[in-house]
Parts: C-alpha cells; sequence; structure tokens
C-alpha cells in the first residue's frame, strides 16, 4: 500500500471553503498539504445558506471541534427544532419539526393509524408541539422519555461561524492566504495550476471550488451550471435581546417568502422575492437557483453554492454542503488517475441534488398557489418523475416511496405531506386487526404525554441562558 | 379526506404450496381478518416442491416474529439449527477459505468504518486476519452459540444469526398456522386459467375435478413452471445466465457426522459449487453447476464423493434459469418465489425473496380495482431487490484468481453490471464500500467477501491516514480479548440445540 504527498487547494473563504478547510485538515494525513487560498466570494452568498442545520450537523461540527458549549458561548448560535411554516401557500401552517422514527404501534406505522382516524399528525410532535410554544429542553438518552423523539440542529449567524472556524483553521498546519486568484489552469487531470494575485503560482493535485456562486474554478475545469430560474435575496439584522423560539419561521406572500432566524443577540430576515424587482428591496442580491451538472471535473470538485444553489426553505442548503464535504472526504483520490472516485462523487451528488429538489417541490406542490411570477416560476421547477411517484403513491394508501439515501427521511415527508394538507385516500389495511378503540386510546396516550411534557419544558431564551451559566462555570468559557 | 368505504379484495388465491405458497398464506392470514377476506391455497399432492435443506439470512427472524412464532418451537418442528455465517472455500484460490459471517466487524470510530482501521494495522500486520474481529465467525469457528444480548454495550449484542431448516417442514408448519387462522387449502392439479378476454385479467383456475376456484388477486407460487405469470400471462423474463451461467442442481440429504456446524459451508468446484446445509438430524447438500461445462454425472459423482455421511435416498436433478420476470405482478397476479425469479442460493437468499415480495405487497396492498400505480411501484422495489442481491452473487464469481477450469476462466473475465464494476473499483483503490440505502447486504458483507475473494485494497483511505497505529492495535487487542473470552464462556452450538429447541426426531 502507497500513499504520497499531495496538495488540496480549497478556493474560497466563505462557509464552505472554511468548512471544507477544516475538515480537510482535521481528516487527512501530513502527506497532504491543505491550502485555503479566500478571497473569491462574498461573504452575503453565506446568506442563502439559510442560518438553520439540521439535526446531522452536531455530529459533523463536533468533528470539527466545534462543540455545543463552544457555539453557544462563542456565538449567538440557538437551537432549531426545524421550521415553522406559519403562512404558507393556501393559508397552510404547520411545524416542519426535526424528529427520531415515529412511533409504530402494533409494527404498523403511526401515518396509517391517523388516516383512518382523520387525526392530525403535529398533536403527536413533541419537536413541534415545544418550538411552537417557544420551549426547548435537550432531547435525554432515556428511550423512555417523549422528549428522547426531539431531534434539533442549530440556528446561526454564517459570519460568526466562519470566525469560529477559521479559528480552528489557524491551529492546524493549513496554509491560509489572503489573496485573489487570477487564473486557473487544469494542465491534466491530476495537476492543476492556480495562479494569484500576488505573483504566486501554486499547484494542486486538488481543487476544491467552494468560491460561491462565481464558480470560477470549477467552470475554468469546464463544470457546466444547469439554471432556468433566478431569485433575488437580502438579510436584515436586527439587534434583539429576547431569545426567540427554538425554529426558523416562514411567511410566505405573493412575492416571494421571509425565513425569521432567533438568535441569542439578534433577529435575521431574509427576504426571497422574484429576481430584477426594482422595487423590491430583496433584489439587493441575486442567485440563479441550480446546479452543477457534474460537481468534480478533471481534478476540480465543486462544494457549497458552487455546486447547488437551493432556496433555503428548509436546512437543505446546509445539508447539502456537509454532504459534499463528507461525499468529497470519504472520497479523497488515492492514485494517478481520479476516475473512480470522480464517478462515485458525481452519481451521489446527482441524487442528492434531485432529492432536496423533490422535497422542495413537494412543498410548493399545491393547486390554489398564487398565480404571480415568483410562484409561477416556483412551480415550474418542481416537475419530476420521482416525486409524482412520492405523491401518488402517498395518495394512494399513505406509502412513502423512498430511494436510495434521501437526504429527507421518512419522518420528514411524513410531516411535510400532512403540513401541505395531503392525506391518502384510504388507509392501509395493515391497520384493519387493531380497533378503533384501540388506535384511538394509543394515539390519545400519545397526545397527552407530549402536551404535558411541553408544559414542563422552559422557554427556549431561559434554557440557553442557564445552559450557558452552567457552561461558564464549568469553565468551557 | 380518507373515502370510508373502500372497495377491499374479498377473495385471494394462492395456487401452489411449498415454502413460497404458505409463507404468502400465513403472512396474509395473520394480516387480514377471516371474516373480511377468503385465502385459499390451492396446492397438489402430486407435484413436489423443490423442499432442498434451507439456509437463510437473519432476515427470517423478522418474518417469523411479524407472525408472532416462538423460535423454540418454530426450530423443534423445522428441524433447525443456527447459522452464523457462510464458509467459502476455494473460492478466491484453491486451498484457501473465508467466512462470511453476519454482524459487524468490530466497532466504527468516529464514523469512520472499522475495516479502514484494520486496513491501516494490516500495514505492519500482515498475518491480521478481519475475520478475528466478528463475533459471529469467531463463535462460528469455535462451533459454539449464544444469543445475542440486546444490552449494546456487551460484546455480545454484535451476534447476529439466521437458521438452517428443512424447507419441507417449515412449509407444513406455516401450513397448520394458516389454516388456523381461516386459509382454505384445496387438493387439485390446475388444468385451466380462465382470463378475461377483455382485460387479461385472471378470473378462475380451474381444477382436474372440475371445481373453479374464482378469485379477485392471485398469488402465483407454482415454482418454476409459472403458471400464472408464465403460462397464462405471458410475462417476460429478464435472463442473467451470462453473468451466472449455472443451470442446473442436484440435491440430496446424507447422514450428519460430527458437530452440527452452526454456518453453511459452500465450496467452489470445476464448474459451480457444493453447499452443506446442517440441521439437527441430517445435513442437507447439493451441487450446482453449469450443464454446458459438465455432465449430470459428473456433477452427481463430485456431490457423492464429498459427503460427510452415507447419503439418504438418490440425488434429486433441479433444472433452473437464472434472472427474474419483467413484471413480478402483472394484471391481478403477483408471483412469488421461484414461479417470479430465481437466484441461486449462494448467499441463502431465496427465502429472503420470498419474504421481500410478500412484505412490499403488504405495505402497498392495493384496493379492489388494484391501481396500476400499485403494481407499478411493486415492481420497481422487487426488481431492485433483485438486483442488488444479483450484483452480490456476481462478486463471488468475478473476483477469483482462479483459472482451472473453463467455468472459472469465464467467470473471472466476464463482463459484470456497471454498478459491481464500480463498487469493486472503489474497494480496489482505497478499500472504500458504500451501502445503498435499503440494501440487504451491509458494508460489512461486502467488506467480508471482497477481501474474503482476495481484492486487497492498493492504499488504505487517507481518512485514517492521522490514526495513531499503536492506538489502533491497542484497540483491536482489546476488542479480540472481548470477543475470544466472550466466545469461552459460550455452549457449544450442539448443546445450545439440545437445551434450548431439540426435535427429538431423526433423520
Amino acid at each position: 500500500m502507497t500513499t504520497r504527498s499531495k496538495t488540496i487547494i480549497i478556493c474560497g473563504g466563505g462557509l464552505a471553503g472554511s468548512l471544507a478547510t477544516l475538515s480537510l485538515s482535521l481528516s487527512l494525513g501530513s502527506e497532504y498539504h491543505i491550502v485555503q487560498v479566500g478571497g473569491i466570494n462574498a461573504r452575503h452568498e453565506d446568506h442563502l445558506y439559510g442560518g438553520a442545520t439540521d439535526p446531522g450537523s452536531y455530529n459533523f461540527l463536533l468533528r470539527l471541534g466545534l462543540d455545543e458549549p463552544t457555539l453557544m458561548l462563542r456565538s449567538a448560535t440557538s437551537f432549531s427544532f426545524g421550521t415553522h411554516f406559519r403562512q404558507w401557500l393556501d393559508g397552510r401552517s404547520w411545524m416542519q419539526c426535526h424528529h427520531a422514527p415515529l412511533p409504530t404501534p402494533s409494527g404498523i406505522p403511526l401515518r396509517h393509524y391517523l388516516t383512518r382516524e382523520n387525526a392530525g399528525l403535529e398533536p403527536l410532535l413533541i419537536s413541534a408541539q415545544a418550538a411552537l410554544a417557544g420551549k426547548f429542553a435537550h432531547p435525554p438518552a432515556d428511550p423512555r422519555s417523549v422528549l428522547a423523539s426531539a431531534e434539533y440542529g442549530y440556528q446561526f449567524d454564517a459570519d460568526e461561524w466562519v470566525a469560529l472556524l477559521d479559528r480552528k483553521i489557524g491551529e492546524t498546519s493549513a496554509r491560509r492566504i489572503n489573496a485573489e486568484i487570477r487564473s486557473i489552469i487544469h494542465e491534466s487531470a491530476t495537476r492543476s495550476v492556480v495562479n494569484l494575485d500576488t505573483g504566486e503560482p501554486l499547484e494542486a493535485d486538488l481543487v476544491v471550488d467552494a468560491s460561491g456562486l462565481s464558480r470560477y474554478p470549477i467552470e475554468a475545469a469546464g463544470g457546466t451550471f444547469r439554471t432556468s430560474r433566478s431569485i433575488g435575496f437580502s438579510l436584515s439584522k436586527t439587534p434583539s435581546d429576547a431569545l426567540g423560539p427554538p425554529c426558523r419561521t416562514i411567511d410566505a406572500d405573493e412575492t416571494g417568502w421571509k425565513a425569521t432566524t432567533h438568535l441569542q443577540n439578534a433577529r435575521h430576515t431574509l427576504r426571497v422575492s422574484e429576481a430584477g424587482m426594482a422595487s423590491d428591496e430583496a433584489a439587493a442580491h441575486t442567485a440563479a437557483l441550480g446546479h452543477l451538472v457534474e460537481a468534480w471535473v478533471g481534478n476540480c470538485v465543486a462544494i457549497g453554492h458552487a455546486a447547488s444553489v437551493f432556496e433555503p426553505l428548509t436546512p437543505a442548503p446546509m445539508m447539502m454542503l456537509q454532504r459534499d464535504i463528507e461525499r468529497l472526504l470519504e472520497l479523497i483520490p488515492t492514485h494517478a488517475d481520479p476516475g473512480i472516485e470522480r464517478r462515485e462523487f458525481n452519481r451521489r451528488f446527482r441524487n442528492d441534488v434531485e432529492h432536496v429538489a423533490i422535497f422542495h417541490g413537494a412543498l410548493i406542490t399545491i393547486d390554489s398557489a398564487p398565480e404571480t411570477e415568483y410562484w409561477r416560476a416556483a412551480r415550474e421547477q418542481t416537475a419530476s418523475g420521482k416525486l409524482d411517484r412520492k405523491l401518488a403513491q402517498f395518495s394512494n394508501r399513505g406509502l412513502l416511496t423512498s430511494f436510495d439515501l434521501e437526504p429527507f427521511n421518512e419522518e420528514d415527508w411524513t410531516i411535510a405531506h400532512w403540513g401541505m394538507g395531503r392525506r391518502p385516500h384510504q388507509h392501509n389495511r395493515q391497520v384493519d386487526g387493531v380497533s378503533d378503540t384501540q388506535s384511538q386510546s394509543e394515539l390519545g396516550q400519545i397526545r397527552n404525554s407530549v402536551q404535558q411534557l411541553v408544559t414542563k419544558m422552559p422557554p427556549h431564551h431561559l434554557y440557553v441562558g442557564k445552559l450557558k451559566q452552567y457552561l461558564e462555570k464549568q469553565n468551557y468559557a | 379526506m380518507p373515502e370510508t368505504a373502500p372497495d377491499t379484495i374479498k377473495q385471494i388465491v394462492i395456487v401452489g404450496g411449498g415454502s413460497a405458497g404458505w409463507m404468502t398464506a400465513a403472512a396474509l392470514s395473520s394480516m387480514l381478518p377471516a371474516h373480511a377476506v377468503r385465502i385459499s391455497l390451492v396446492e397438489s399432492e402430486q407435484i413436489g416442491t423443490i423442499g432442498v435443506g434451507e439456509a437463510t439470512i437473519p432476515d427470517i427472524i423478522n418474518f417469523n416474529a411479524m407472525l408472532g412464532i416462538p423460535e423454540a418451537e418454530f426450530l423443534k418442528a423445522t428441524n433447525g439449527t443456527f447459522k452464523l455465517g457462510i464458509k467459502f472455500v476455494n473460492w478466491g484460490r484453491l486451498g484457501e477459505d473465508y467466512l462470511h459471517p453476519f454482524g459487524p466487524h468490530g466497532a466504527d470510530m468516529n464514523g469512520i468504518d472499522f475495516h479502514q482501521f484494520w486496513l491501516r494495522h494490516l500495514e505492519q500486520n500482515p498475518s491480521s486476519t478481519i475475520e478475528d474481529f466478528s463475533l459471529s465467525a469467531v463463535a462460528a469457528k469455535a462451533g459454539k452459540f449464544a444469543m445475542p444480548d440486546p444490552n449494546p454495550r456487551s460484546v455480545l449484542s454484535q451476534l447476529r444469526y439466521a437458521y438452517h431448516f428443512d424447507a419441507t417442514k417449515y412449509a407444513l408448519f406455516l401450513r397448520n398456522y394458516a389454516e388456523q387462522r381461516g386459509v382454505r387449502r384445496i387438493e387439485g392439479k390446475v388444468t385451466e386459467v380462465r382470463q378475461d378476454p377483455e382485460t387479461g385479467f385472471i378470473q378462475q383456475i380451474e381444477l382436474e375435478d372440475g371445481s373453479a376456484i374464482p378469485g379477485e388477486l392471485f398469488f402465483d407460487c407454482t415454482g418454476f413452471r409459472g403458471l400464472l405469470i408464465d403460462k397464462a400471462l405471458d410475462v417476460p423474463f429478464k435472463d442473467w445466465s451470462h453473468w451466472l451461467p449455472c443451470d442446473t442442481a442436484q440435491a440430496v440429504a446424507c447422514e450428519l457426522s460430527g458437530d452440527i456446524l452452526p454456518y453453511t459451508i459452500s465450496t467452489a468446484k470445476e464448474a459451480g459449487w457444493q453447499w452443506r446445509i446442517p440441521t439437527q438430524h441430517r445435513t442437507g447438500n447439493g451441487h450446482i453447476y453449469s450443464s454446458s461445462l459438465m455432465s449430470d454425472d459428473a456433477a452427481i459423482d463430485s456431490l457423492l464423493k464429498d459427503l460427510d455421511g452415507p447419503a439418504i435416498g438418490s440425488p434429486r436433478k433441479i433444472r433452473f434459469r437464472t434472472g427474474h420476470r419483467a413484471r413480478l405482478w402483472e394484471k391481478n397476479c403477483v408471483a412469488i418465489g421461484l414461479s417470479g425469479g430465481f437466484l441461486e442460493p449462494l448467499e441463502s437468499t431465496s427465502l429472503f425473496l420470498i419474504q421481500e415480495g410478500i412484505s412490499k405487497f403488504i405495505a402497498l396492498y392495493p384496493s379492489a380495482d388494484l391501481p396500476a400505480s400499485v403494481r407499478d411501484e411493486y415492481n420497481r422495489q422487487l426488481v431492485k431487490k433483485f438486483e442488488q442481491v444479483r450484483d452480490f452473487i456476481i462478486l463471488h464469481y468475478k473476483a477469483t484468481e482462479r483459472d482451472d477450469s473453463p467455468f472459472w476462466n469465464h467467470t473471472r473475465t466476464m463482463d459484470v453490471p456497471d454498478s459491481l464494476t464500480q463498487r469493486i473499483e472503489l474497494f480496489r483503490e482505497a478499500g472504500r464500500v458504500f451501502r445503498y440505502e435499503d440494501e440487504l447486504f451491509s458494508k460489512p458483507s461486502w467488506v467480508a467477501v471482497l477481501l474474503g475473494q482476495n481484492i486487497v485494497p492498493k492504499s488504505v483511505d487517507p481518512i485514517v491516514g492521522t490514526v495513531d497505529r499503536a492506538g489502533i492495535a491497542r484497540s483491536l487487542q482489546s476488542m479480540t480479548t472481548a470477543m475470544t473470552n466472550a466466545v469461552t464462556q459460550m455452549p457449544t452450538h450442539r448443546a445450545f440445540l439440545e437445551k434450548y429447541a431439540w426435535s427429538g426426531a431423526s433423520a
């Protein structure tokens, strides 16, 4: 077995660039030289990550040395049980919460009982009810506790996280160069030269394009970005001492939507609307939604917004960025021809992109959406055979069709279907063996347990305050 | 809003008994109230079942649990034994063997697969074998068995097992189960399948005695004959024999000699392979081969020569075609078992594919109008399952260094599905294994077979490049110590069986 010394250059200084640099530095041995060249992406683009993560971010950040005490004490990060679609299309409102696998009374999925009993899902979800009540507590390890079913991610300020990551990178052997890239010459599938405005040429075995929407490195390698729609976006930050609920809040209107993120010291409002609307403040920045046909071309791998851009309706942009980095780490080329790794990376990238798109499509697919430019364009993007199959199967008997390694799991889909008002036409025959009385009693028990627990949970702001006091006492600071 | 009174299926007819027929009948009768759905099973005692000694994979435990079958009762009734994996002899090279155990190797650390740490360890410890870090493998080699411990902190929690049993007795056991739940068994030989002249849907089957059995939904469990799915509905067959050239088997039982092994043995032969499946009182044996490269007589000679004990009866010949029906659910007929498709039992997946056919049907249980979208989804899921199992089985033939016969020269050099090529290359480069979601075979299974067939990665994954070798060595040492201690405490497989589920029957 052999390994030889290699240089990986990460182009980009934002969230994607810093996450990738730290991940690669910590994961790869000393035979890899990691170089980050900052400066070619605009920080406002990081706002498109939406300021929210899913539960998978906990372990991902922990492996980078960003544990929860650090996030809570050194940034305004707060907890997130999910996204509250407070005012969505057709007047819909629900909590798209993060939740562990739903109960299966008598081995049968919960949704089949709900269909037969024509009952609501949300009152049975602890993370939904807690978020709506503005309450938070850490889920305990004991699976007997109702709260153990809750899962959470974070609400965050991208600029703060970049600063935390940059400090961590400083503790590694990664080299950081604050310079602009003048040109990139991809000489072969295994060698590139990155020319900086300082005049320094850098040779690379692998280039990671974390340049955001500019995509210069991947386009220089021959990458093609596929888009059919652009949006306008802007972020406003309002200082606030009162920490809001442990969830993002999303409100739609005829021209787009806005997301409010509740941090420890501020409220961030991201406004998304039609691109090029001169009268709209949201048109401060524009972004083309879409994705690269292949995210790894030659010896250049694009991650984050350089690879795909989704509206941050869900934590999908952060999930994609995390997946991009994890996929890359799993497939760091070890030999001269990275063709095997490239094929696998691109296969999984295509799947991820498609699966995020169909989940977002499921949140838009509704007959009564506003007939405005923004929503017409959004609906036109949702056509997908896989989404049609998912909607048809759910509508038939409540079946959740799944495809390979989808980022959104069965719980996400069940909650989204219920939130969007979809119900199976008929209940699944599996529940016929359980009497109405028994199933109503089981559902009632879950509902009561959730309700009782939520009343005992502390408000999000109190919980975070006490947690920080505790951590400070433990000298975490 | 859900409809209040959906049209439900009221009459289901299962054609054919055997494992497929009675597993289907048992599962449906456990789910559907007898007063609401009439389930009939038609079989003929004149038509034998394939019923060879059957080896399974751990999923069978879920199937039995779904039916609420007590394990010990089932083992007694079927002469069952426990199975911790499969020993492959002469597959990678002549004179070599390896175990494909159930359950994990070692423990993954920091989100990195265990085998990556082991590969780094291997660089400086070339005599290390990954089997030493599988509790199932260590116990299997020692002829020991114990129940897994539900406590995840116990090393015994890593144990996974399945069964060996007499498939004919299993079918009988399930027949009793199903009949107690209202399934009506009809003795008779099918002479006619009557279809609607316009839609082609099956209306009824007619028996030799002139009686007719009408139904809304039919299960074809008639084995290779495919009486409904093939003969009546003419659904095309997707042939995979270019990848899996064996087409014939000779099966015979023999008297048990020595210990009851807690694993299946698969020995590669000149033009195929031979199985050995120990049940409580005898051993099931079979020789699977390519008839274009070996005569029946030669195959029988080879089979009989390698038996552990005296043969019980004469070898029985079974001809088969590898592949599956293009659609396993066509109109109002669902093909379960051999009528739907066949993959040689190299990884003991025959009953699993039956089980999948049934469980996917139950998950998609249709209304009486049998929507095309439901059939379409069923077919998509089942075909995917067949393809996943296919790739894993082909791996055993492709990843060989044997060049001692035309058979192995063919399989070693043949083109294989792109999906498999990609998997082999990814592993060969840096030991990377990616599992597809909902895939039957886990990462440790792929690793066991890839390494067992001598595909050793050219380099370790760089992600373990920073991990301290001495630390890895200490972790591995503590794992082997824990496993060896646990296995020392276990009873022998025979002793466990005698106490837990001895049938008392003779061969």
